[in-house]
């Protein structure tokens, strides 16, 4: 185990770090593959290995801009974003919520250890037998639209989610909401206050899960937007691909494009995760 | 005055707890019990349909195909579940021990994670395809000179490979955020009682991260058993049928086949086949943690 | 207090963007400008350049119909939710498969034998789209559009230069495998790690050794595979050795590019292809032939089936106004502008410019000496492609014909139940001629 090597308190871990670098090969490889072939022309492509691996002919860009032409980039982007921040938004206030209510009592109530278990359960529903009902359920609410995609995802999400945060709580003392409660604090703003807080790390991992998720999702918006004329990213990235032609050159491309964004949204919440407060708030 | 507070502390968990579990029952459990309704038909997707009675759940247990997803999608999941929570957990541990570089090698290893379908099942399709067996070629390594994807008793694996490589992303992320919450005391506790390595692990921190590791392996069930996206990137189900898993089948032959019908009866036995096993496992882990 | 701050701008965010997307519900309601409004969706992404010029030019030739054309990727599930949505479009672009057996089946097409366009169609493909009926329907439910046809596409230019001669029989055929085998160079090509592609070879082959309407002979309960098809499977599993080793290791994609890289001097895959084969390598010249897997010449015809076809759907407010669209649709200059765009064979009688690709085939279009994809009646859900798959595998004949027998009879079960009642009520089915042209006159 690398944990042998591990040294004194404040020293770098070189051989675990040099271990690490090493192990990024399994990254690189792929995605150098992917930048490659997202720079080549349909006609560079060959069937070995000297072909998929070289570099292209030239570096021209214009691979990008006519996948950004062929997926209405921005209005593509734009409808992602929103989608995919507003569930993120939905999913940290309601499921840290439903994993505080029910993680805390579910110990001792029947009702609320039922709750755990029918909610975290519906994380098992294939998503094909679900689809028709939805499809039917949504148009008939009149929500057929990006607004029902958003409510889906949230009711989606809310078992891994709901698993995720009532996991996390169960390392958070009680102690610490009790001398809210003696300093009078209502349960509400307690949790605002104190537990909410507190669970920015697992609110970081949430949100990475989730964006994920819905961040490249085809399924949903496939079934529930079709009609309305809207897209998103990967919806639109669907025009690579039929079933007699694939342009990978133009796919790759655009699918490096969707990738930064997520990337970037990564980057900032796992700075997140790593300065965990729970650490000084237990002291 | 402490009644008053117990009660006031009831309602709100009550208040938080039912609206959520209406809305879970209407986009989750209404839509179900429609799928259910549907179980009982031959229904096509859309158009007439007729009752079928339990026609389609008798199907199910002679269907030889059906049966065959079972075994491939469970003897898949249970290898990758394995595969994915060793390694995303030494991942895990390495990540967050002090090393240079933390951000950037974080960023790095969730990179396979965000790679969409059609990516990476050219990427692998042209590794194991192209570039694996030139590799066993040369190294004169018999099964690796055929492509894995084209033997029956290979493909699966190659699945596994993939799959595990875009899964261990999430589940590091997991476990980093668990080992958060392990207190810098405890380690400095131990340090002084001289826990190094292995022994330091097992009963210092993993204990620690045991609902984490819990929350893994029902995630992991759950989209390993689930399966679909790496099938229809590598396989399509093939060859000659040997990687068809059961979320496969559902929405092959359930959306693009007529088969909705009885598809829907196949989800709903899916269904109850593992809520029975992540509730158990559920149960076991509480067990588990209840006792350290 | 600066979390608080946070949070509050998260959920203001959140509730920002929920008011956008109601505000984005509200689009202009349609027919606002007292235009009649058309909707089609067709199932051709792939072709969405040809059907954005349609959509121009008929709006603005028109002035009392809007016409919007959407492309969809996907189309089937699309078409198949917005069915469950009940907001159906008015016309439907699909192509002459089991979809439009059962969107049919399922009453949910109009009847347009009063559309005066038909007259217009070539019989042969008015034939194929009333084979596809489970039990034969009173009237017209389709006007077939586009077809296409597959066999064995070859490298004109390799043929050229070794002085190879299109086969015409089987034996023909397996002379010529074997001369370009011992010149060194590979005769095929397979892409079956997609299992469809198995497919393309069996249904050039099934045309000519099976009858055509093979599977409702078999829903009749007159046939058997294990007869039927036995000389079929004999017969595609001897072009194996004459392909690359291992071809279920390569998709369809790598044999594009390998027969576009004059890796292969053939390919047994339909016209469809053609477009990704030239996008590796432009300056290929491509011809092709019909298969032939028979040792009888006169037996061997086309394979072609309805590509693109299109249908009204029953509840469509405007009938005059979706006759408009497709009698536009038809209009010569139109179907040239379409012919141009993709690799196709126009349905509509007339003297179109063919895609120079289908230079072996014209003969057979021309005399209309064709037959449907088998395949076009095989339930998707009994997946046949990925069985021949399996029976190419492991190569046992007997255990294939059984399966499919059997398998056939599961999967159509209440298929074949509806013909028996038909029979029951009606009499036979089909009439004794198995011509198919008299079938189309009942």
């Amino acid at each position: 185990m690398m944990k042998k090597k591990q040294s004194g308190v404040g020293g770098t871990n070189w051989p675990v770090t040099i271990l690490l670098i090493i192990g990024c090969i399994t990254v690189f490889f792929p995605l150098y593959m992917a930048i490659v072939i997202a720079f080549k022309q349909p006609s560079e492509m060959t069937n070995n290995i000297a072909g998929a691996l070289s570099l292209p002919s030239s570096f021209s860009l214009s691979n990008f801009t006519e996948a950004m032409r062929v997926t209405d980039f921005w209005n593509s982007l734009g409808n992602s974003v929103l989608i995919t921040l507003v569930t993120v938004v939905l999913a940290i206030a309601i499921h840290s919520l439903a994993g505080y209510a029910i993680g805390r009592n579910m110990g001792n109530s029947k009702f609320y250890k039922f709750s755990y278990l029918y909610i975290v359960s519906g994380m098992f529903v294939p998503f094909a037998i679900l689809m028709m009902p939805l499809v039917k359920q949504t148009s008939q609410m009149g929500i057929g639209n990006r607004v029902g995609v958003i409510v889906l995802y949230t009711v989606f999400y809310m078992p891994m989610n709901l698993l995720l945060y009532s996991g996390y709580l169960k390392n958070i003392p009680m102690a610490l909401e009790e001398a809210a409660k003696v300093d009078g604090a209502s349960t509400w703003k307690t949790y605002w206050s104190i537990i909410f807080p507190i669970m920015k790390p697992m609110h970081a991992t949430v949100a990475v899960l989730t964006a994920l998720g819905t961040w490249n999702d085809v399924m949903t918006p496939l079934v529930i937007m079709s009609g309305t004329g809207k897209n998103t990213l990967p919806l639109a990235q669907l025009n690579f691909q039929t079933q007699f032609g694939t342009n990978y050159n133009l796919a790759f491309a655009s699918y490096l494009l969707a990738l930064i964004p997520i990337l970037i949204f990564y980057l900032v919440c796992q700075k997140q995760i790593l300065n965990g407060v729970v650490n000084g708030a237990v002291k | 005055m402490d009644k008053a507070k117990g009660n006031e502390r009831k309602r709100t968990f009550l208040l938080i707890t039912i609206p959520i579990l209406v809305l879970f029952f209407v986009f989750n459990t209404l839509p179900l019990i429609k799928g259910l309704v549907y179980s009982f038909t031959n229904f096509k997707g859309y158009g007439s349909y007729d009752w079928v009675g339990l026609r389609n759940y008798i199907d199910l247990f002679q269907d030889a195909r059906v049966g065959k997803s079972y075994l491939f999608t469970f003897k898949f999941a249970l290898v990758s579940t394995i595969i994915v929570n060793v390694i995303s957990l030494v991942l895990a541990l390495g990540l967050n021990s002090k090393i240079r570089g933390k951000s950037a090698l974080r960023g790095i290893y969730f990179i396979p994670n965000i790679l969409g379908g059609l990516v990476v099942g050219y990427i692998f399709s042209f590794f194991f395809t192209y570039i694996l067996p030139s590799l066993g070629q040369k190294m004169g390594i018999e099964f690796l000179s055929n492509s894995m994807l084209a033997s029956t008793k290979s493909a699966w694996f190659a699945i596994v490979i993939v799959a595990s490589w875009q899964a261990i992303a999430m589940n590091t992320i997991i476990y980093i955020s668990g080992l958060q919450t392990v207190p810098e005391e405890v380690y400095e506790a131990g340090a002084i009682d001289g826990a190094t390595g292995w022994k330091k692990f097992k009963s210092l921190t993993f204990p620690l991260i045991i609902p984490f590791f819990t929350i893994n392996m029902v995630l992991c069930m759950k989209n390993f058993l689930m399966v679909f996206d790496q099938i229809m990137a590598l396989t399509k189900g093939g060859p000659a049928q040997s990687t068809e898993s059961i979320s496969f089948l559902i929405y092959k032959n359930g959306m693009d086949g007529g088969q909705f019908g009885f598809q829907s009866a196949n989800a709903v036995l899916f269904f109850v086949v593992i809520v029975v096993i992540s509730v158990c496992q559920l149960q076991f882990m509480n067990k588990k943690e209840e006792q350290l | 207090m600066k979390r608080k701050a946070i949070l509050a701008a998260g959920c203001g965010a959140a509730l920002l963007g929920l008011g956008m997307l109601f505000t984005g519900c509200a689009g202009p309601a349609a027919g606002s400008d007292g235009k009649i409004h058309i909707e089609m969706v067709q199932y051709k992404p792939e072709a969405v350049k040809a059907f954005e010029q349609f959509q121009k030019k008929f709006n603005d030739t028109h002035d009392d119909i809007y016409l919007t054309i959407d492309s969809p990727n996907e189309a089937m599930t699309i078409l198949k939710t917005r069915f469950v949505k009940e907001d159906q479009p008015d016309i439907i672009g699909i192509g002459g498969d089991i979809n439009y057996s059962n969107f049919l089946d399922s009453d949910m097409l109009m009847d347009i034998s009063d559309f005066d366009g038909l007259a217009d169609i070539k019989q042969a493909y008015l034939d194929i789209d009333k084979n596809l009926e489970f039990v034969p329907e009173e009237g017209t439910y389709a006007v077939p559009y586009m077809a296409n046809a597959a066999g064995i596409l070859y490298n004109r230019e390799m043929f050229k230069e070794n002085g190879w001669e299109i086969p015409k029989t089987w034996t023909e055929f397996i002379e010529l495998l074997d001369t370009i085998q011992a010149s060194g160079q590979q005769p095929l090509y397979f892409g079956f790690k997609d299992t469809w592609t198995c497919l393309a070879p069996w249904n050039a082959m099934a045309v000519d050794l099976a009858p055509a309407d093979v599977c409702q002979q078999v829903n009749r309960g007159q046939a058997s595979f294990s007869q039927e098809y036995r000389e079929v499977a004999e017969k595609i599993i001897q072009l194996l050795p004459y392909a690359q080793k291992d071809p279920y290791a390569y998709s369809y994609n790598d044999a594009c590019t390998a027969f576009a890289r004059g890796e292969s001097a053939m390919y047994c895959i339909g016209s469809y292809a053609v477009p990704q084969i030239l996008s590796v390598n432009p300056d290929l010249d491509v011809d092709s032939f019909v298969f032939p897997a028979s040792d009888n010449a006169e037996e061997n015809i086309l394979n072609s089936g309805v590509d693109l076809q299109f249908s009204v759907m029953e509840d469509c407010k405007n009938k005059a106004a979706a006759y408009e669209v497709i009698r536009f649709m038809l209009e010569d200059e139109n179907i040239q502008i379409y012919l141009d765009e993709q690799n196709a064979v126009p349905c509509k009688e007339g003297d179109f410019q063919l895609p120079s690709m289908l230079d072996g085939m014209t003969e057979y279009i021309r005399e209309g000496k064709m037959a449907d994809y088998q395949d076009h009646y095989y339930p998707a859900e009994m997946s046949v492609d990925a069985m021949i798959q399996t029976y190419l595998m492991d190569g046992d004949v007997e255990v294939f014909l059984k399966k499919f027998d059997t398998e056939w009879q599961r999967y159509n079960r209440d298929l074949i139940a509806k013909v028996k009642k038909y029979e029951e009520e009606h009499g036979s089915t089909v009439p004794d001629e198995r011509e198919a042209g008299e079938e189309g006159e009942e």
